[in-house]
């Protein structure tokens, strides 16, 4: 925020230039207005004043001469000065004085005409142009002294009269402080004015600057908590990654640990030279170090599908062929499984492979909880969004595990490595779908996947 | 108990059909007498029915886990060795388990040979050695040890130390660094001559750490006194679990 000095200060600056370019304007309508006064006083010097006054006999010359050196000498100073130094105080206070001088040159040359006392008045109002009343000192000082000197020694020539009262010129005097006392008022007030319009200025100077300012700060906040909120994402997926390469590196640690155990013994059976064709470990081994290796594999496999975003392929998926697939891949358990998928159900268009992998992890996890039967159904077809069910008779979740298990590395079994639904879950919205479950503990759980109809694709950011 | 015989009797305790059929038929190249169980349930029967020497259990199991089974046995057979193995290395499980006096925790995945050796000393019930010029912190840290199934000897000199070492019977020493006569530097030197398999855990009143620095010597832990008995077992499981290299 600009400080209140600094507004003071540029209120001040800004009411010097409006002066400055006032007291300019001024200057120059003053020049023309000498050059003008200047052929006007010839022109009365040459018509009128022989006739007005010192008799009726023509003395022209003696006139036109004054009105012309006399006037030229008046109006050239301040002319000079208007050119070479506009906006000076010497300017305006010379030309103050040429202007009085004026008045008092045109009353001389009219002969003391009443009327052309009403130049006087009207170049006072004309000084007060400048909003300065300090020009209205000199001015008032020449108009003074003029009719003062004037009355002393050619009355006729100020007052039109040879012998006026002692104290006309006290009259004329009272006029003309009268006019400056309400010109000065104007000057004041007129500067009071321009002091509040300068002051208005630069405080909208100084609010847009503070505004400016502001905005200023807003944007480099707005950089800053974007760089924070960047590098809070960068750690949470940092720490997401460490949790994951934990996760999965535990759980290729016992298979690992099995195969090199096996193939320990293998070797050592071999080494030590006694016979082996007996040995009916050795041939179980082998079929476990491929076990163990498949499940490596597999793990690998999970992890890799759910870093992996391969963009869907949408073909015709006979959901009930596609679920006997699925239970056909899953390992070996005493679990009854009922496909009840009616077999003339529509058939929707999706990511064969996806949706497999989809039904394997959800028909595994519910043979996992234990129960007596798990039951896979679907519906939907024409208008209507399609919903694949799974359900099983098992123990149920616990409530407070329900709002985790989509999470990744999430796991309520003491071994996996919390990707299944994950995966489940990132599949289906990568469909346009939406996953949900419904269970009860000790009654079982009912997973519904609800897929738009015809299966919409979105795209790989829409599903993450 | 069949101590006395040659062969020893093992209980090979993991739910991981894969990993206990391997580890059963590695050690019974060994020499093992194998009997496996798929859990701690039936870990427990087996245990209740017949004698065995020592348990070799996985930690984390569905159901009983391994830390479970051993408060069990140790219920049962106060007197029998368990082993546990993890992949947890820093479980808080695995930390009370080496405080209740678990013989030994091997980290996973380990070396065959590795196993055979931390079940080979288990097996022969060997000694931790207390060795402490002070007679009485000697004695009471050797008994505190005994009262939590820690086979243990207190001897209050280094000259003593080396000749109960010789016996053949210690595989942990714990030594006060600072004694008259043999100072505890000296005393792990000599002993490490005799038996490089021994562990050491170095125990004193002052900044044993930089005096080891200094003799460059290695030590498995290193603990300030007073000790607290249950540091102490922690370390020498922990020392126990890792020498067998």
């Amino acid at each position: 925020m600009a400080s209140a000095r600094t507004v003071d200060e540029r209120a001040h600056e800004l009411l010097i230039e409006h002066q400055q370019t006032l007291y300019r304007q001024t200057d120059r309508l003053f020049a023309g207005l000498m050059l003008a006064q200047f052929a006007f006083g010839i022109g009365i010097a040459l018509l009128f004043s022989p006739a007005a006054w010192e008799g009726k006999v023509s003395t022209i010359n003696m006139h036109v001469y004054v009105a012309l050196f006399l006037g030229g000498l008046i109006s050239g100073l301040p002319i000079l000065l208007a050119w070479k130094r506009p906006g000076a105080p010497i300017t305006r206070y010379v030309i103050a004085i040429a202007q009085m001088s004026w008045s008092a040159l045109l009353i001389h040359l009219s002969g003391g005409r009443i009327e052309t006392h009403f130049h006087v008045f009207g170049s006072l109002a004309f000084l007060a142009f400048y909003r300065d009343w300090k020009v209205l000192v000199p001015a008032t000082i020449v108009v003074a002294a003029d009719h003062f000197i004037r009355q002393q020694f050619w009355p006729e020539s100020v007052f039109g009269i040879l012998n006026p009262e002692w104290w006309r010129f006290l009259e004329h005097a009272f006029w003309v402080v009268f006019e400056d006392i309400v010109l000065v008022m104007a000057c004041l007030v007129g500067v009071r004015e321009m002091e509040n319009v300068s002051r208005s200025r630069a405080e909208v100077e100084a609010l847009s600057d503070s505004e400016k300012e502001k905005s200023k700060a807003l944007n480099a906040a707005l950089v800053e908590l974007k760089a924070t909120q960047e590098a809070q994402v960068r750690t949470e997926k940092l720490a997401a990654v460490g949790q994951l390469a934990a996760s999965v590196s535990h759980e290729l640690r016992n298979p690992l640990a099995a195969v090199r155990n096996a193939n320990t013994y293998i070797t050592r059976r071999f080494k030590d030279g006694k016979e082996i064709s007996g040995d009916a470990k050795i041939g179980q081994f082998l079929g476990l170090i491929d076990r163990e290796v498949n499940v490596c594999t597999k793990i690998i496999s999970d992890l890799l599908d759910f870093a992996r975003e391969r963009p869907l392929m949408l073909t015709p998926c006979p959901l009930h062929a596609l679920t006997e697939e699925a239970i056909e891949l899953l390992p070996a358990h005493q679990v009854l499984i009922r496909n009840q998928i009616p077999v003339d159900l529509p058939v929707p268009s999706l990511d064969k492979d996806q949706i497999r992998q989809i039904l394997v992890n959800l028909v595994q996890n519910a043979v996992e909880a234990m129960p007596k039967q798990v039951i896979v159904d679907a519906e939907g077809g024409g208008d209507r969004s399609w919903q694949l069910i799974v359900a099983d008779d098992g123990p149920g979740i616990p409530t407070d595990a329900t709002a985790k298990i989509f999470e990744p590395l999430f796991t309520t079994k003491t071994k996996g490595t919390g990707l299944g639904l994950a995966i489940v879950s990132a599949v289906v919205k990568r469909h346009g779908g939406a996953i949900r479950v419904e269970t009860a503990v000790g009654k079982g759980t009912k997973f519904i996947v609800e897929l738009p109809p015809g299966g919409k694709q979105l795209t790989a950011t829409e599903a993450l | 108990m069949t101590s006395g015989s040659s062969t020893k009797k093992v209980l090979v305790v993991d739910d991981e059909a894969g990993l206990r059929m391997t580890i059963g038929a590695n050690l019974e190249l060994e020499g093992f007498e194998i009997v496996e169980a798929e859990s701690g349930e039936q870990a427990l029967e087996l245990i209740t029915a017949q004698p065995f020497d020592l348990v070799l259990s996985d930690i984390r199991m569905p159901g009983m886990n391994g830390v479970e089974l051993f408060r069990k046995i140790r219920a049962l057979r106060p007197d029998m060795p368990v082993v546990l193995m993890t992949a947890f290395a820093l479980e808080g499980l695995v930390q009370d388990a080496l405080r209740e006096g678990a013989f030994a925790v091997l980290p996973k995945p380990f070396e065959i040979d590795h196993l055979v050796r931390a079940l080979s000393s288990a097996a022969r019930s060997p000694i931790v050695l207390v060795v402490d010029d002070l007679e009485q912190v000697a004695e009471a840290t050797a008994a505190a040890l005994t009262a939590m199934g820690v086979r243990a000897k207190a001897v209050f000199d280094g000259e003593n130390a080396i000749a109960a070492a010789r016996t053949g019977e210690v595989d942990v020493c714990v030594v006060d660094m600072i004694m008259p006569g043999l100072t505890g530097p000296e005393v792990i030197e000599r002993i490490r001559a005799l038996d490089p398999h021994i562990v050491f855990i170095a125990v004193s009143g002052h900044d044993v750490r930089e005096m080891f620095r200094r003799a460059s010597l290695s030590v498995e832990s290193f603990l300030r006194k007073p000790v607290d008995p249950a540091d102490l077992i922690h370390a020498i499981a922990k020392g126990r679990g890792r020498v067998a290299k």
